[in-house]
């Protein structure tokens, strides 16, 4: 089974290469063919907010760039992996560019769900999505924050299957791997 | 005398035109002029340009007794470049070129009728002013952004009214130096209509766009089921 590691992380990140290495690593040891994206060098304009992937040519983005592959590679994956330093709590600028180009995942339509407001998605294919995010120290209102994230995506996209794990720099690799495998049980996702 | 403070309003929206961003940043702004505030306005995605040194970002920044991020929501959270402006903040402040900007207040607006769905994203904002060393002034969480659709605020209709008071209170709050109060949230968060017509009005809204782009029949397209 295919996993997409969206890998969020800049230029200048440098204390990401030795996570992102042990993410990828772990997710083949547990059978995961891995396809890892470095969104760094992808060519993504930023989402226009133009609803054109709603109403114009529904189901895709209107700019013809790389979000249009980078989106149905994460249709197609069996399990998406969103890697990025943890950014004010969120994901990074360069990870959120390529989210924000989901939309197109996603229908138009409101409808209540959860007792809120919110779009079903395009397809009945459901989403994995596992959140790894890495703080350059320890920092518990922003590790709060990204675990909320993931789960009011969750919501956002249909109930997708979702879990978050949270890494410190420089904590080293057993704590990192045990998060980890928590996070993968929580999916409930197996190659 | 004093000099006037100084507000800088930076409008997270891309869209050039119809920005309900801009419409409420920019009511805002007016109502700190009229209290003698000196206001700037910048639109991120313009400073941000791949060719941009962003300078003048940074700069008005540093000029700034206050900062008003004024900016959609976009999948719980803020949009891309937003993120990516105020990472080059926070990097600045990282680098020992403190900003003389000392407060921090944000309004975010969404499509979705229930302002809460907005929390997350002024919880990011609390967050990157107190990593960069500003004063976080409060939040301001909107929904039902299309019923303002970038027009100019103070010419709408009477339902409304409630979301210029919000911003009313707020200008009056800060030009005092104080957090923007509980009331402006409350009159924020009054419903221009019940839940359940305004998702009705909302799919209404999508045939309508949909016929004069001649695309209704395809609103629903599977495209990677191909």
């Amino acid at each position: 089974m295919q996993a997409v590691v969206l890998d969020g992380s800049g230029a200048g990140d440098g204390e990401m290469g030795a996570p992102r290495e042990l993410l990828v690593r772990e997710l083949q040891a547990r059978g995961w063919q891995v396809d890892t994206r470095a969104l760094r060098e992808a060519a993504i304009a930023p989402c226009r907010g133009c609803f054109g992937c709603w109403i114009t040519t529904p189901g895709t983005c209107v700019i013809d760039d790389d979000n249009r592959a980078l989106t149905r590679a994460v249709y197609d994956a069996d399990l998406v992996a969103l890697f990025t330093p943890i950014t004010f709590g969120g994901y990074s600028s360069t990870l959120k560019r390529a989210l924000d180009h989901w939309i197109p995942l996603i229908s138009p339509f409101f409808r209540r769900f959860h007792g809120e407001t919110h779009h079903p998605m395009r397809y009945a294919r459901r989403l994995s999505v596992l959140g790894v995010g890495v703080l350059a120290q320890p920092d518990a209102e922003s590790e709060d924050i990204f675990r909320n994230l993931l789960q009011r995506n969750a919501r956002n996209l249909d109930d997708a299957r979702h879990a978050a794990v949270v890494w410190v720099a420089g904590q080293g690799t057993q704590p990192m791997r045990a998060a980890l495998t928590r996070g993968l049980g929580e999916l409930e996702v197996t190659p | 005398m004093s000099a006037p403070r100084k507000v800088l309003l930076l409008v997270g929206s891309p869209r050039r035109s119809r920005s309900t961003s801009l419409s409420l940043g920019s009511y805002l702004l007016a109502r700190l002029q009229a209290l003698g505030w000196q206001t700037q306005m910048l639109r991120i995605v313009a400073e941000l340009r791949e060719d941009g040194t962003r300078e003048a970002l940074l700069a008005a920044v540093d000029q700034a007794d206050l900062i008003v991020l004024a900016t959609p929501l976009y999948l719980d959270s803020l949009p891309s470049e937003t993120i990516r402006a105020l990472e080059c903040i926070a990097r600045r402040r990282g680098d020992g070129q403190a900003p003389k900007a000392r407060t921090f207040m944000a309004i975010v607006n969404s499509g979705f009728p229930e302002s809460h769905q907005n929390d997350l994203a002024l919880a990011m904002c609390r967050r990157f002013a107190a990593q960069v060393g500003m004063r976080w002034a409060g939040g301001l969480a909107l929904g039902g952004g299309p019923a303002i659709d970038g027009q100019p605020l103070d010419r709408h209709s009477r339902a409304l009214r409630p979301v210029a008071a919000a911003l009313d209170v707020m200008a009056t709050a800060l030009d005092q130096g104080q957090p923007v109060p509980a009331q402006a949230q409350h009159l924020a968060s009054r419903q221009c209509m019940p839940h359940w017509l305004y998702r009705l009005d909302g799919n209404l809204l999508w045939y309508r766009l949909a016929l004069k782009r001649r695309s209704v029949t395809k609103l629903r397209a599977r495209p990677y089921e191909s």
